[in-house]
């Protein structure tokens, strides 16, 4: 059995509608709990090769750790648990969202907004003492 | 390597780790152990699949949980809430009288 690949553990948990949360838990709880199988098999005798085989075949096969997640509608998102509640929802959540949009991405860009509205207004105070003294040069002049 | 048992047992697992997590809180990794050497090994579940179980449990509001920090790793310790204990003694009773009519069935199957 290949040593355990935890990112795509976490990726194919996803991929199945396990919510974030429990998938990042999960994937987090497995990897330590290989650990201590690893340890447990040193501490037996095993050297680091052995030993992390053994881990793995002891914590099951990632298809097995899936399909088990997936079978557990209780640890899916709410969009997966409630499909047709979602098809509604979901057009209506964007719908009421859009025309707040620029307002978030605003938010979300705030710092690069402000950078460029003090550049504007410094550029505009800079045009508007050229006219001025322009004008009083005219004038008094 | 330890032979896992399948779906098997709906029921089972959640029993097992129930009637352990009433004892004190465990992790993962001290469950599985427990539970091979609670039940002499005759039940080994294929490690990774007990944490599914475990927040299921959690989510249903059996279990609690508390990180605690122990050798440099967060561990994930597990506990039983008042829902869990009820839940705990209906598994229990559900058990016993499944137990006790298979060995009615099979003392009947015997004696013909």
């Amino acid at each position: 059995m290949r040593e355990p690949d935890f990112n795509t553990l976490a990726t194919r948990l996803l991929r199945n509608g396990i919510s974030p949360r429990h998938a990042r838990r999960a994937v987090n709880e497995l990897r330590d709990h290989y650990d201590d199988l690893v340890d447990a098999a040193v501490d037996e005798g095993a050297n680091s090769k052995t030993a992390r085989l053994q881990a793995a075949s002891e914590l099951g096969t990632m298809d097995d750790l899936v399909a088990e997640m997936a079978s557990r509608r209780e640890l899916k998102t709410w969009a997966k648990r409630y499909p047709q509640l979602a098809v509604v929802v979901y057009p209506i959540a964007c719908l009421v969202v859009l025309p707040a949009m620029p307002v978030f991405v605003g938010i979300a860009n705030r710092t690069a907004l402000i950078r460029w509205s003090a550049s504007l207004l410094a550029a505009g105070l800079v045009t508007a003492v050229l006219m001025l003294v322009m004008q009083l040069s005219i004038v008094l002049g | 390597m330890a032979q896992s048992n399948p779906p098997f047992m709906s029921g089972v697992p959640e029993l097992l780790l129930l009637r352990l997590l009433n004892e004190q809180e465990m992790y993962g990794y001290e469950l599985v152990r427990s539970i091979k050497q609670a039940t002499g090994e005759a039940i080994s579940l294929g490690e990774g699949v007990i944490y599914p179980v475990l927040h299921s449990l959690e989510r249903k509001g059996s279990l609690k949980s508390r990180r605690k920090p122990v050798r440099g790793r967060t561990r994930v310790y597990y506990s039983l809430t008042k829902k869990g204990r009820d839940r705990l003694e209906k598994l229990r009773n559900d058990w016993s009288r499944i137990q006790s009519g298979v060995a009615t069935a099979l003392g009947t199957a015997s004696n013909a």
